[in-house]
């Protein structure tokens, strides 16, 4: 446990059965209350709505919605049913999508969070100008970049024809460039973000500690490794948790890109739900399908923690 | 044993309770058309009344025609005040149902062709058989197929307003640059082929084809109902897109493709983008692009969609207006919606500035709407052969896999047979689901 090695240093002589706790816990939760009723209100009730949905055919535009007991998750589990082979293959899409953009969004945001962490000219500048795109919304940032990508009349592929490369690349047409193209906006998009929380994670590491490594005669690289990275364990622990779960929770990037196209390759899960469920009515099958993405990422996020966890020890 | 008959007795009393609802609901919806009598000849008697009109009119002319036709309605019409509710398209799909359920919907509204049947499955509009007879609407007051457009399980659910069919429009100037005659576009299959080589020879691709709903499918649709196929059989329980005749359509559009009079992965939109930057001669796109401002810059010319296949057809869309089935709807305001519609469909000459063609037939054969649009004339022509949306709850969803189809085969990641089979089985299990949803 992370709190193992604490607990022994902050010495817990009040809170062992005094008088006062009771009081105590109930000013806690006064405090908390606020939250507490927004999270029951707009998170928890839904979500276990969402659950009684998912066992229902629910039709919201029909008066009538019957029970149909498990038969939503059912269909997911059974091929050849109408919704098995379009989820399973939206799910495999977040799947791809997120193995290939959660290194870059952890990597680079770290490295450039490194350099801006020097004392260099300007350097409030550059923390700017790599936050700038976070700014915008996805709305925005789809449209810049499908006429950007546009296979025949975009202005990367001119660039590319200009200086003697391969001009007809299919950007946001045809995979794997469509991955490329997702991964690669979605990258410039969010990565400042991260590079933000990871440069405040850097200046929080003692720089006391760099000196004592020089003095042991460290390099640079020596550093990076025994001091900077184990000192923004914690940080990188919420920076990679927060990384995953937004990646796989794409939507926007591949509707306006790719529109899910070839096909429906690059169709993510959230975007076959919110088709299902807004665009279908099916609010039971979308809600089933909710329900076992959510139990992948459950299962992702615990698994990430654990990880995170053997470390400090 | 006494409390178990309690709990039957109250088992039936819900039962009995719920029955009554529904059969109320059902009443409201089915039993609708029989309630409209007040409605004399589209000229509404009644007392005062502010009727509610949403629509999804945002984008282009409509924002300053919609305000000032309504204006002059009210002006002229002392007994009726309609409130105009612009809202984006989708809006009024997602907030429609619920509010007519708490009886604050609108009283009268514009839906797409496709949506009608979804609406009507519903109960959220009501039928207008008897709207129609008072108003004295006929079949032949509007293009062939039209008024048949909005008739679900044998009633009347809408009146026509516009109609917007695929045309093909041309680079007139990319034309010349290859030695063809600007005045004389292709027709038939022969001679687009001829235009098609000589623009190939010129070095220019001559249709850009893409997978993409806009203009992919629509494209798709109207060369599939040329080679003598339908998109769904006659009560719309199995897709037949992939007919011979679909086959045939998607074949034609793959072959573009794979003998260069294309490029290959066409983006969405590209094939437009690409007229307006003289990359292309033809494309065939709705004809809402005759008011595309940046097609104001370049020489270009419309002409009907050739015929490729054995028969002229072209795909057109719809759009109609609703009466709503308000929780409590009153009566007046339905007949003053009738009124209202009635005078927006006779003073609908100047909807062509939207780049939609009016419905109504005296209105648009007036021939001083061509001298004031004269793009639009081919697309008129076009009417007579047009098919217009499948009438069928849901139809949305199964409408998707052709996309998919087309896409997958104009992308050759799948021969066109193989695309539109496998399109055709999901939309089967679509339409199943449908039925079974919403019966009927």
């Amino acid at each position: 446990m992370a709190s193992t090695s604490i607990a022994p240093v902050v010495p817990q002589s009040t809170s062992s059965g005094g008088p006062g706790r009771g009081r105590k816990t109930g000013t806690a939760y006064l405090f908390l209350a606020p939250f507490l009723i927004l999270f029951c209100v707009f998170v928890l009730a839904p979500a276990v709505y969402g659950i009684w949905i998912s066992l229902h055919t629910w039709n919201p535009l029909l008066p009538v919605h019957p029970f149909s007991g498990f038969d939503n998750y059912v269909d997911l589990f059974t091929p050849g049913s109408l919704t098995f082979g379009d989820f399973w293959q939206s799910m495999a899409a977040t799947g791809i999508f997120t193995v290939c953009s959660v290194p870059f969004l952890l990597v680079i945001p770290l490295l450039i969070a490194v350099m801006l962490n020097q004392k260099i000219k300007g350097s409030t500048i550059f923390r700017g100008i790599f936050f700038a795109p976070y700014v915008l919304g996805v709305a925005v940032i789809g449209v810049i970049w499908k006429y950007l990508l546009d296979p025949q009349l975009g202005v990367v592929n001119h660039v590319l024809e200009a200086i003697g490369l391969p001009s007809r690349i299919p950007w946001t047409v045809d995979v794997p460039w469509a991955w490329v193209s997702l991964v690669g906006v979605t990258v410039w998009w969010t990565m400042g973000f991260n590079t933000v929380i990871l440069l405040a994670g850097l200046k929080g590491i003692n720089a006391e500690l760099y000196d004592a490594a020089s003095v042991d005669g460290a390099g640079a690289m020596r550093k990076f490794f025994s001091v900077t990275l184990p000192g923004l364990r914690p940080v990188m622990a919420f920076v990679t948790t927060v990384t995953i779960l937004a990646s796989a929770n794409m939507f926007g990037q591949s509707y306006l890109l790719t529109n899910g196209r070839p096909g429906n390759t690059t169709r993510s899960a959230i975007m076959y739900i919110a088709d299902q469920g807004l665009a279908q009515n099916q609010m039971g099958a979308a809600a089933a399908m909710s329900y076992v993405l959510f139990a992948f990422l459950a299962v992702i996020s615990v698994v990430n923690f654990r990880l995170q966890r053997e470390k400090t020890e | 044993m006494k409390r178990r008959t309690g709990r039957r007795a109250l088992a039936a009393a819900l039962a009995i309770g719920v029955g009554a609802a529904l059969v109320g609901c059902s009443g409201g919806g089915g039993g609708g058309g029989g309630t409209q009598n007040g409605v004399s000849g589209g000229d509404y008697s009644g007392p005062n009344v502010t009727i509610s009109f949403w629509n999804g009119w945002t984008g282009g002319a409509a924002p300053v025609l919609v305000p000032k036709l309504i204006k002059k309605f009210n002006d002229e019409h002392k007994n009726i005040t309609v409130k105009d509710v612009p809202m984006e398209w989708a809006d009024i799909s997602a907030k429609m149902p619920l509010a007519i359920k708490a009886g604050k919907g609108p009283d009268v509204s514009v839906a797409h062709g496709d949506d009608l049947a979804t609406y009507a499955a519903q109960g959220l509009t009501l039928p207008v058989d008897d709207i129609v007879k008072t108003l004295g609407y006929k079949a032949d007051d509007f293009p062939q197929g039209l008024f048949e457009a909005s008739v679900y399980n044998d009633h009347q659910y809408a009146i026509p307003w516009s109609v917007t069919p695929l045309g093909l429009y041309a680079n007139t100037t990319v034309l010349k640059s290859a030695g063809l005659d600007p005045e004389k576009l292709p027709t038939d299959k022969e001679s687009y082929l001829k235009a098609l080589d000589a623009l190939k020879k010129a070095g220019v691709q001559g249709e850009w084809v893409d997978g993409y709903v806009f203009t992919g499918t629509f494209e798709f649709e109207s060369l599939l109902w040329q080679f003598g196929g339908d998109l769904y059989n006659k009560d719309v329980s199995k897709a037949t897109f992939n007919s011979d005749a679909g086959v045939q359509a998607l074949t034609w559009m793959v072959d573009l493709v794979k003998k260069g009079y294309s490029p290959k992965n066409v983006a969405q939109d590209g094939n437009i983008n690409a007229l307006i930057a003289g990359k292309t001669a033809f494309n065939w796109n709705g004809v809402w692009q005759t008011t595309n401002e940046a097609l104001d810059k370049v020489e270009w010319k419309a002409a009907v969609v050739p015929q490729i296949g054995t028969e002229p057809a072209v795909w057109s869309s719809s759009t109609h207006w609703i009466f709503l089935n308000n929780k409590g709807q009153d009566k007046n305001k339905t007949a003053a919606a009738a009124t209202f519609v009635k005078w927006m469909n006779d003073n609908s000459s100047g909807w062509a500035a939207t780049g939609e063609l009016p419905a109504k037939n005296t209105v648009r054969e007036d021939p001083a709407l061509l001298k004031q649009y004269p793009n639009l004339e081919p697309f008129m022509k076009e009417l007579d052969y047009a098919h217009y949306e499948t009438v069928s709850p849901g139809i949305n969803g199964a409408n998707a896999l052709i996309t998919t189809a087309v896409n997958e085969a104009v992308l050759l990641k799948k021969a066109p047979k193989q695309a539109l089979d496998d399109a055709a089985a999901q939309a089967d299990k679509i339409l199943q689901q449908n039925k079974k949803q919403y019966g009927g």
